[in-house]
């Protein structure tokens, strides 16, 4: 090696070393011990303690609380990221519009992501609470559904009369245009007050819905309804920061392929699946990768609900290992072999992803 | 010169505070941290000065176990600090923990509350001196029953005239529930002991037996009969939360409710009683929440912290603190204090609390759980009271599924 070239790798040496003096202390360091404590029975506070093998692994898999946490853990990795990518890619394509006020939207939609996750955490217990916000919502659209479906009906009644009206006259204009619906949005609202004022059309009583979200044992799709309320909560605080990367990776798209496509007949549904997916694939594959890592690892909304929930319903992996070591003894040896075990799924899913998933590369 | 007689005090000085030992001592935050360091400057501080020594209070915000059990594996913790009696004996039977004996003569020991030291005492090993310690009682609003025109509840009271009382304040007062149950051994225990229950039987395994039942299904049905409400139904995770925010008319809880209440609601009558009692075995139930000041085994400091030690459990600083109504003391001695027999509101709060460690108190015993966590062992019995309450699960599935979940717990 040239002197020169020994120089310039001392350099890069240099400034790396803050980065690989952290890597090797907070991680390499930590992996390597983990590894070795989940061969062995150690305990926080024991002082002594011994190889035990594959024991802890054996243990971990006839745990019936570890199995919990970890279809847990799957199952809330493949509903959030789904969610998530689905509705940040949305968000982000709406978003992008060229419209009056646009930037406003963009901040108040990136909100969420400002916010605490403990903050939103502790909001949201009151919030799925029997009588909380969600049912007492629930509730209040129940009780003014009547006056909101009469709105409705007429709504779609005008614009129907209008738009047969205008085919009869021979003009070729879509069912939903802009101009007839704002004519039919004022029929419908001016009709809708005149009915309600008249007693024709009345808000029922409120019932809230008697639902419990956060002390319910019961299931749906096989997920406990105390994590679907973690789901909802940990889509809704996410979803703004993968919106954000998939906004910079829409308007990284040239904006001549969309002349061209549109330019060949593509309708803007078109556009999208042929023009817009293809070319945010890099993107999506970031945001897919990220969204993984992130749902696996998950703790702190399950650490925060505490006894708000049962344990047994919404326990995820990463909470399984605190438990372990911040409760009794502190199974130090056990909880370390879960940590294991999470980081050999996080690793393996991001590689099948890699293996099966969207590539790296833009078509 | 003038200039080397300064350098030369400075040095002096410097050498004097150096050999001044620094005692540090490690418990929860919020309202312990000022009162501890408090007490230390004001108490305990002064009556060690003659010794050099001097102690310093820090108070950890969030998870104190976690932080304490961190801090023991790291060999940082502090040389004195609490150990709540609720997960003492796996932190006591790790070695982690100093014995208490070669510091303290046996007459130093007997001037504790028997129940609270042995409380923390190991195979014959003190483990801890009981800092302070609380019982449940039962706080009721007197403008709430005065105004639904029913009698306020009393010693005498038993779980079904308890009940009826609350009932009957639910009833007339709309918007108020007669108790705020929550799904929390920490209170239906104390019902549970009552019936002749115990958590662990003669051959140390838990067993919902009949007793244990009998006070399920009474406490389960207060919200089934409208004399209480679920507390997270009303917005609330503690009884005390409801009982200050008007919203139940009745509270169970210890002397702690005291502090919250004078902020929260100053100028609220409450009163306070006794648990009431079992119907068929005219017996009250009742637990020992208490927190040792226990000695690190790792402290270069010892006998220190041994004399810190005695300073914080002495009359003195116990004194300080019962004459400012923050906790009850554990000393046997202080149970004549003048200061329980005076009258208001939070001196009657204590001396109720302070009575039901004693004979009157029934069956009392510590929190504790054996050389288990207590919070896994009580997690079935809360998600069976969770379940029920809530009318996810029957009283008999509830409880089968408590069993097998202790069966797998307490081999």
């Amino acid at each position: 090696m040239l002197r020169s070239q020994r120089i310039e790798a001392l350099y890069a040496l240099l400034f790396l070393a803050p980065f690989l003096i952290h890597l090797g202390v907070f991680f390499v360091f930590a992996f390597v011990r983990t590894l070795g404590f989940s061969f062995t029975d150690k305990t926080l506070i024991g002082q002594s303690y011994q190889i035990v093998g594959f024991a802890n692994f054996i243990q971990l898999f006839q745990d019936p609380r570890f199995i919990a946490a970890l279809t847990h853990s799957i199952s809330f990795m493949l509903i959030v990221t789904t969610l998530q990518t689905f509705l940040a890619l949305s968000m982000a394509a709406i978003l992008n519009q060229r419209l009056r006020g646009i930037t406003f939207f963009r901040t108040v939609y990136y909100i969420p992501s400002v916010l605490s996750s403990a903050a939103v955490t502790v909001i949201a217990i009151w919030f799925f609470q029997k009588t909380g916000f969600l049912n007492t919502f629930i509730g209040w659209i129940g009780s003014v559904a009547p006056v909101l479906l009469t709105f409705v009906a007429i709504f779609v009644l005008a614009q129907a009369v209008q738009v047969a009206w205008e085919r009869i006259r021979g003009l070729p204009v879509a069912l939903t245009d802009p101009a007839l619906a704002t004519i039919s949005l004022a029929v419908g609202l001016a009709l809708t007050w005149l009915l309600a004022a008249l007693g024709v059309v009345v808000p029922r009583e409120a019932q809230p819905p008697e639902f419990t979200w956060l002390t319910n044992s019961d299931r749906f799709l096989g997920v406990p309804i105390p994590l679907w309320s973690i789901i909802m909560l940990n889509t809704f605080t996410t979803i703004p920061t993968l919106m954000l990367i998939f906004l910079a990776g829409l308007q990284d798209i040239p904006k001549s392929i969309y002349e061209a496509a549109a330019i060949d007949g593509a309708s803007p549904l078109q556009q999208f699946f042929s023009v817009t997916v293809p070319m945010l694939r890099p993107v999506t594959f970031l945001v897919i990768t990220l969204s993984l890592i992130g749902t696996l690892q998950m703790f702190d909304q399950v650490a925060l609900m505490g006894d708000a929930a049962p344990l047994d319903s919404i326990i995820v992996l990463a909470y399984y290992v605190y438990n372990n070591v911040f409760s009794g003894e502190g199974r130090v040896g056990l909880a370390s072999a879960a940590a294991i075990i999470l980081a050999a799924l996080t690793f393996a899913i991001v590689l099948l992803q890699r293996a099966l998933g969207i590539s790296e590369k833009a078509h | 010169m003038k200039r080397w007689w300064v350098a030369g005090l400075a040095l002096a000085a410097l050498s004097m505070a150096s050999a001044q030992t620094v005692v540090r001592l490690q418990g929860f935050g919020g309202n312990d941290t000022a009162i501890i360091s408090s007490l230390v400057r004001e108490v305990v501080n002064p009556a060690l000065q003659k010794d050099n020594i001097r102690a310093e209070y820090q108070g950890v915000e969030g998870d104190y176990r976690a932080a304490l059990l961190n801090a023991l594996s790291a060999g940082t913790a502090a040389d004195l600090f609490y150990v709540d009696i609720f997960w003492s004996e796996p932190l006591f039977a790790s070695g982690r923990v100093e014995p208490l004996n070669r510091y303290f003569t046996q007459q130093e020991l007997s001037v504790f509350n028997r129940n609270l030291l042995n409380a923390f005492t190991l195979r014959g090993n003190v483990y801890g001196l009981p800092k302070d310690f609380n019982t449940l009682a039962v706080q009721f609003n007197k403008d709430l029953f005065d105004e639904a025109k029913v009698p306020y509840p009393n010693q005498t009271d038993t779980w079904d005239t308890f009940k009826d009382k609350l009932k009957r304040v639910q009833a007339a007062l709309k918007d108020v529930a007669g108790l705020c149950v929550v799904a929390d051994h920490a209170r239906f225990g104390a019902f549970a002991y009552a019936t002749g229950w115990r958590p662990f039987n003669a051959q140390g395994r838990t067993v919902l037996d009949a007793n244990f039942r009998r006070a399920f299904e009474w406490y389960t049905s207060l919200v089934k009969d409208g004399a209480g409400k679920y507390a997270q139904d009303l917005g609330e995770g503690w009884t005390g939360g409801c009982f200050g925010a008007e919203r139940a008319a009745v509270a169970i809880e210890g002397a702690w409710i005291g502090g919250f209440l004078r902020d929260k609601a100053p100028n609220m009558r409450y009163g306070t009683t006794l648990i009431p009692l079992d119907p068929v075995t005219k017996q009250r139930g009742n637990f020992i929440f208490t927190v040792s000041w226990s000695m690190n085994a790792a402290s270069r400091n010892k006998e220190a912290a041994a004399k810190v030690l005695r300073a914080l459990t002495s009359p003195e600083a116990q004194n300080w603190i019962l004459s400012r109504g923050l906790a009850l003391p554990s000393r046997s001695a202080l149970a004549n204090s003048p200061i329980f027999q005076r009258p208001g509101k939070e001196n009657e709060l204590n001396r109720v609390v302070f009575q039901g460690s004693t004979s009157v108190g029934g069956a009392v015993l510590p929190f504790k759980f054996g050389s288990l966590d207590g919070g896994e062992w009580m997690r079935p019995i809360n998600e069976a009271l969770l379940a029920v309450i809530t009318g996810k699960k029957s009283v008999d599935q509830a409880l089968a599924d408590a069993q097998a979940e202790l069966n797998r717990l307490v081999r």
